[in-house]
């Protein structure tokens, strides 16, 4: 504080879901380690522009604040990515914070990502275990099978991979890699496999796997590494083999 | 009783959103099969067809006789319109066309998202537009006005030789084949990858350099045969009644 060095950053700002967006300046003391969530809390204290105009406190999405839980993906500085992973002192100045362009805003920094929600549910993203007695203990998972499923488990429906994905939007309405992703993991389950053909089924609808154009962003954009081209690869091989398979046996 | 306290309680304004991209239309359309015929009909026969007609293009490198062998041996073919139409420009309509409905429905964004996956996607559409525009252009210079080379195929290597006598054309040429022959071997690793043909990151890249020496042999074979075309003295284009 005491050499006064502050950090300007520059809300894209949306009241509600139909009015026009605009945009705020705000500006704040610069603090060590400080990452875009605490920007927000720190501005919701004292919504007071850059020129002294008094305003509302920001909407933004926010929990975990460790990149585990997904709800905090914003564009920072044009680019997809969870804010409470963007430390400010790293990010290129002034800081730009805008909701995902992909989805509807809810308000302000909130948008609604409940695409994902729907599609999960259209892949059957489960393990089908319900019933009305007990089943007893599952199968054994290998390490090996443990090994390739664990980085799959990570995704955190971030939404990151769709908004970065060019082929993403409303004219292919393309499912995009998370959801593709998923049908690998649960058709990898020893389980979770006996909804493999409906999975499968399911991605070759409209807006399905084909939609992919492989460019690549979602695996480039992925805040947790998840190997997402090769689950699309791996998923498109699965498609195809069951598509092929059908022109013969059914 | 309370009751009017609950019904005045304001009506809790939550706007009920429907916009934004559609979640997936499982069982619904036929998108799934036009995407992967399109992809399918980029390696047979467009593909196909693209190899076949590098390696005919090439004999011009032994000359005007050697070159004339190799367009009646292909003019020789029985059903040769047929082979032409279903074999090759039904195809490369279909591919084309449908790639223009895949280029004009996506979005490309290489200005936030820099990558060379990226590039690379937006490279795939500009190269297959190029490549389109120089084949109608080619094919109507070539195939359907001036000689016919079909019933004059000693008339072919001079035919192109003077095409080339515009240096405008000449580069056109390159342009064509240089974006063709990317197009091509892009397509191919493209193909691989979404039908899961190669599917692990080490494969996948691995693949890609494959694919990169097949471009570079592809571009190399045109500009060595575009030379030849160059190197040898003019031939006589014979046209008229014969």
């Amino acid at each position: 504080m005491a050499d006064n060095k502050t950090v300007i950053i520059k809300i894209k700002r949306q009241a509600n879901p139909d009015s026009k967006a605009y945009w705020e300046e705000f500006e704040l003391p610069q603090t060590p380690g400080r990452n875009v969530t605490s920007a927000l809390m720190e501005i919701a204290v004292n919504p007071v522009t850059r020129d002294g105009k008094k305003t509302t406190p920001i909407t933004y999405d926010a929990n975990c604040l460790e990149e585990v839980c997904g709800s905090c993906a914003m564009l920072v500085n044009g680019k997809a990515r969870m804010a409470c992973s963007a430390l400010l002192e790293k990010l290129d100045h002034p800081v730009k914070l805008e909701p995902f362009s992909k989805f509807p805003v809810v308000r302000d920094l909130a948008v609604d990502r409940s695409v994902l929600f729907e599609d999960l549910k259209r892949v059957k993203a489960w393990v089908p275990i319900d019933g009305t007695y007990d089943l007893g203990p599952g199968p054994r998972v290998t390490m090996q099978e443990q090994e390739v499923a664990y980085p799959l488990s990570r995704c955190i429906s971030c939404c990151c991979c769709m908004e970065a994905c060019p082929q993403f939007n409303e004219s292919t309405d393309f499912v995009g890699a998370a959801a593709i992703s998923q049908v690998r993991l649960f058709n990898t389950h020893p389980t979770g496999k006996a909804l493999k053909r409906e999975r499968l089924a399911a991605l070759m609808g409209d807006g399905g796997i084909q939609e992919c154009g492989y460019a690549q962003n979602c695996v480039e954009i992925c805040p947790k590494d998840i190997p997402l081209t090769r689950s699309i690869s791996e998923v498109g091989r699965e498609v195809m083999k069951q598509a092929i398979g059908d022109l013969f046996r059914r | 009783m309370g009751s009017s306290a609950g019904s005045a309680a304001p009506a809790v304004v939550k706007p009920k959103i429907k916009q934004g991209v559609a979640p997936l239309r499982a069982g619904e359309g036929h998108s799934f099969l036009l995407r992967r015929l399109h992809s399918l009909t980029g390696i047979v026969p467009v593909g196909l067809f693209l190899i076949e007609h590098f390696i005919s293009n090439a004999f011009a490198v032994n000359g005007p006789a050697a070159y004339t062998k190799q367009v009646e041996f292909l003019t020789s073919f029985p059903f040769v319109v047929a082979l032409e139409l279903f074999g090759i420009w039904l195809p490369i309509l279909f591919h084309s066309l449908y790639g223009f409905y895949i280029w004009y429905r996506g979005d490309s964004n290489i200005g936030e998202y820099p990558w060379t996956g990226n590039w690379m996607y937006a490279a795939q559409r500009w190269t297959g537009a190029i490549a389109f525009f120089y084949m109608g252009w080619h094919t109507w210079h070539i195939r359907f006005t001036g000689v016919h080379i079909l019933s004059h195929p000693a008339s072919a290597f001079g035919k192109v030789q003077l095409e080339f006598q515009n240096t405008w054309v000449a580069m056109f040429y390159l342009v064509g084949i240089i974006a063709a022959s990317w197009h091509f071997a892009y397509g191919l690793w493209l193909f691989a990858a979404k039908w899961g043909i190669v599917t692990g990151d080490r494969a996948r890249r691995r693949f890609g350099y494959v694919c990169v020496i097949i471009a570079v042999v592809f571009i190399a074979v045109g500009m060595a045969t575009m030379r030849s075309f160059f190197h040898w003295p003019l031939h006589p284009v014979n046209g008229g009644s014969s």
